[in-house]
């Protein structure tokens, strides 16, 4: 292994061990909870399995895309691609039936930390298109990562809010 | 089908859905959709939402 494919390694690792240490915190301080009432686990089972079926469909369309086009991006590009697809459509079938948030989770607090998270990787999306390195000889590379995953948690931020926007105020007129 | 008995009973102790969600243990939104048949509530549920509205099973939940 050479010295640039080590220091990817190293700096894959020490995000990943990073992000996990974040949630842990986020878990422990009660800005995250699973504390889900019985509709709302039945219905966060029903969007697993979507998620599920999704995340199969678009591996094997990756698995096909990388045959008959060649290589057009990194393995582990495509790897978050599937995962961020299928990440996507578990969160917005939750919150279209309302189980996205737990029964003790802030909205507010948790939709500025989605803003934040977007902000910072689709952030870091521009700085490496500004300075090339997003694409190289043709192929995405895994610098598109960042943006892959900003772009999902948009997505999931903007129908929070416009489901959130769309619903009637008054409880009981639902 | 709409449970308005459900919803009667708990207009008449003068409360609101998220007061009774609270009170249950479950979400709004939850107590909406049962109100407005949209779900069937397990019989755990069934059971907590009568403690609180002081009403039986048979009253709430049995469709003739």
């Amino acid at each position: 292994m050479d010295h640039y494919h080590a220091g990817v390694l190293f700096g894959l690792t020490t995000g990943l061990l990073a992000g996990l240490a974040f949630v842990m915190f986020l878990f422990k301080r009660k800005i995250l909870d699973m504390s889900f009432d019985e509709r709302q686990e039945r219905a966060r089972g029903k969007a697993f399995q979507y998620a599920f079926l999704t995340l199969a469909a678009s591996a094997y369309a990756y698995g096909v895309s990388d045959l008959a086009l060649g290589r057009w991006c990194d393995v582990l590009t495509g790897v978050t691609l599937c995962f961020s697809v299928s990440v996507v459509v578990f969160a917005v079938t939750c919150i279209l039936k309302d189980a996205y948030l737990s029964l003790r989770e802030k909205p507010r607090t948790i939709m500025t930390f989605f803003a934040l998270l977007s902000l910072v990787n689709l952030g870091f999306g521009v700085m490496y298109h500004l300075s090339p390195g997003l694409v190289e000889n043709g192929v995405l590379t895994f610098r598109a990562v960042n943006p892959i995953i900003g772009s999902a948690t948009l997505v999931i931020l903007i129908v929070y809010i416009v489901n959130h926007l769309l619903r009637p105020r008054d409880e009981e007129a639902e | 089908m709409k449970n308005l008995r459900m919803k009667a009973a708990r207009a008449a102790l003068d409360l609101s859905q998220q007061q009774l969600a609270d009170a249950v243990g479950v979400s709004r939104q939850t107590i909406n959709a049962i109100e407005k048949g949209d779900y069937n509530p397990t019989i755990k549920l069934c059971a907590a939402i009568c403690r609180r509205l002081g009403k039986t099973l048979d009253e709430l939940f049995w469709e003739e």
